[in-house]
């Protein structure tokens, strides 16, 4: 361990961090956004969800890799490659959350906004999404998680970040560059992971504190 | 007043869940609509708020058709309580309870001050308003409901087994502000329950179905107890029917005789010569005890009374305000077999025996049943019948 080469090149470090943030979260809020129609429609109308399903879960399944590598074509060896790749496996675990969230409503709080006057799409609003917020942040979660470990290997297309170092100290038989990298990815992970649990919190004041 | 008319539920595998329903609901009265599960009583109460809607027959709300209407319209003039409470987790008591005001419009204040106004009318403390429904008992869930539902004023409130998830103490306790919330209110109120004691309690009428959805008698409590329309009803209101209509004939027309009522400071003497069997002591009014006449055989005659060892009295019945049902019950448990009525005070006002008791319901019956003819021949008149129409079909 080498601990003069950390404040060497702290700037770099940090500047790699942040794209790694970057290619971890955006994925999972573009995820989000992409999730909760096709949730709302397929919590709605039952015969939607399994396609939908069916096709985020073969998504899934594609090695991260090939899915990377075919997606150079169109979108070449950039940041925006990742992230639509990333954004893709997201769907896998943010989908069925925003499913399971709407459905987990209870049919009594449902059936009396119904019966108090709630519309439809306000009834949406105002009661049904709120309430399957926990769930929908349980999915999120995941999704940011897996995403941050995800970007490690967008280092073979040459999208660099954290995981640069990983490479670069395997190469050079250089471990303090592999250690400061995992610990780095680590603490992002679980410091995304901590804020979503606050905005949790912060979004459910009227869940029992257990 | 909400009226069926020949309102008939049947869902698409056939099930009939309600069939040709001819009901009247009075403005202003505590209907039950009470039958065995799956009798189709709720179904019909969902029908009123459009929750489900009619296969055949029309339900007319102050003689206006409910499709008439925008569904949601409707419904926020429609109070609506259930079983399960339905309250929104994520919202406070005061907003939960403000949430039909807010659909009208109304500002969050005033919404909310008018939410604090109805707990308190529910029975509930202010200090709750801020509260999530998961920090309440099952009772306050309950009585939260209620007033989310009168939050809007509605002139129509619909219950779905609205007391039945709770102990039967804070359903004992519900059920009774439920009857004074009417008595002040006088909403029309419609309630689904499974429990005849329920019905008789809260009711001013009661329907009560037969399995599917048909209507097996509708009438006063009174009535199903005292003229049930055939064996099924008679089955369902209980073996004891003879004794619990008796809860709502009054006390106030019980002879009652002072014979055997004697002061503490009276003699042994004074007690024989009544010739009663049983002597009642009584102290400044209050009932002390029974004596037998064959303890004071032994005793010389100037002995005062509040010498004795006096048997208990069992308890005592409201003279005013209370029903033959009460009187029966503390002659029966009564030593000397005869029942002691009181004032407000709870002063002796005279005993009364089972001769002069049977006397009494004979009476009331013969009361009860000329109002009955009367009010069969209004029907008949009217063509029009509200009592029974389920049995005659």
């Amino acid at each position: 361990m080498n601990w003069s080469w950390i404040p060497a090149h702290g700037s770099e470090i940090w500047a790699y961090a942040k794209d790694s943030a970057l290619l971890g979260i955006t994925p999972a809020l573009l995820g989000l956004v992409i999730s909760l129609p096709l949730g709302i429609v397929a919590a709605r109308w039952r015969w939607f969800n399994a396609p939908v399903l069916g096709v985020v879960s073969v998504l899934y399944a594609i090695p991260s890799i090939a899915l990377f590598f075919a997606l150079i074509p169109a979108l070449g060896l950039t940041d925006t490659n990742v992230i639509v790749a990333l954004t893709l496996f997201s769907l896998c675990v943010i989908f069925p959350n925003v499913v399971a969230g709407l459905h987990a409503v209870p049919d009594s709080v449902r059936q009396s906004a119904t019966a108090m006057g709630y519309g439809a799409l306000r009834r949406l609003a105002m009661v049904e999404l709120p309430l399957a917020v926990p769930v929908i942040i349980g999915g999120l979660r995941v999704a940011v998680v897996s995403s941050i470990s995800l970007t490690s290997v967008s280092q073979l297309i040459g999208v660099y970040s954290l995981s640069y170092y990983l490479i670069d100290g395997y190469q050079r038989q250089f471990p303090t560059e592999i250690y400061v990298a995992l610990v780095l990815i680590i603490v992002l992970a679980v410091a995304c992971d901590l804020v979503l649990v606050g905005v949790r919190r912060v979004l459910t004041p009227w869940m029992a504190r257990s | 007043m909400i009226t069926f008319e020949r309102v008939t539920k049947r869902y698409q595998d056939g099930t009939v869940a309600v069939d040709a329903l001819d009901l009247e609901i009075p403005a202003g009265k505590t209907v039950v609509l009470v039958g065995p599960s799956g009798c189709g009583k709720t179904t019909s109460l969902r029908m009123i708020n459009r929750l489900v809607e009619p296969t055949e027959g029309r339900i007319l709300l102050d003689g206006q058709d409910v499709r008439a209407e925008d569904p949601a319209r409707l419904r926020r003039g429609i109070g609506y309580v259930i079983q399960q409470t339905g309250l929104f987790p994520h919202r406070t008591v005061q907003d939960n309870i403000a949430t039909v005001p807010l659909l009208n419009g109304w500002r969050r204040p005033k919404a909310r001050a008018r939410a604090r106004e109805l707990l308190e009318l529910v029975g509930l403390d202010k200090a709750l308003a801020r509260r999530y429904p998961y920090q309440l008992s099952g009772g306050q869930q309950q009585r939260v409901g209620v007033a989310r539902a009168l939050a809007a004023d509605p002139p129509v409130l619909l219950m779905d087994e609205p007391f039945s998830a709770v102990d039967p103490l804070v359903r004992a306790s519900l059920q009774d502000q439920l009857i004074t919330l009417q008595t002040q209110l006088h909403k029309t109120v419609v309630l689904v329950t499974h429990d005849i004691e329920e019905a008789i309690k809260v009711g001013d009428l009661i329907a009560l179905y037969r399995p599917q959805g048909r209507l097996a008698q509708f009438g006063t409590p009174e009535r199903l107890l005292g003229a049930p329309a055939d064996d099924y009803v008679a089955g369902f209101v209980g073996f004891d029917r003879g004794i619990r209509r008796l809860t709502f004939f009054p006390a106030a027309g019980l002879e009652l005789s002072a014979g055997p009522v004697l002061g503490a400071d009276a003699t042994v003497a004074k007690a024989q010569a009544t010739g009663e069997p049983w002597i009642l002591i009584v102290d400044d009014g209050q009932p002390r005890g029974w004596v037998p006449q064959a303890r004071l055989a032994s005793l010389s005659g100037d002995t005062p009374l509040d010498q004795l060892l006096a048997d208990g009295i069992g308890h005592t019945f409201p003279v005013r305000g209370g029903s033959l049902r009460a009187a029966l019950d503390a002659a029966v448990i009564s030593p000397a077999g005869q029942a002691i009525g009181v004032d407000e005070d709870g002063r002796v006002v005279g005993v009364a025996t089972f001769d002069q008791l049977r006397a009494a319901i004979q009476a009331a019956d013969r009361a009860a049943d000329q109002a009955d003819e009367a009010a069969a021949a209004a029907d008949l008149a009217t063509h029009r019948s509200a009592d029974e129409p389920g049995a005659r079909r």
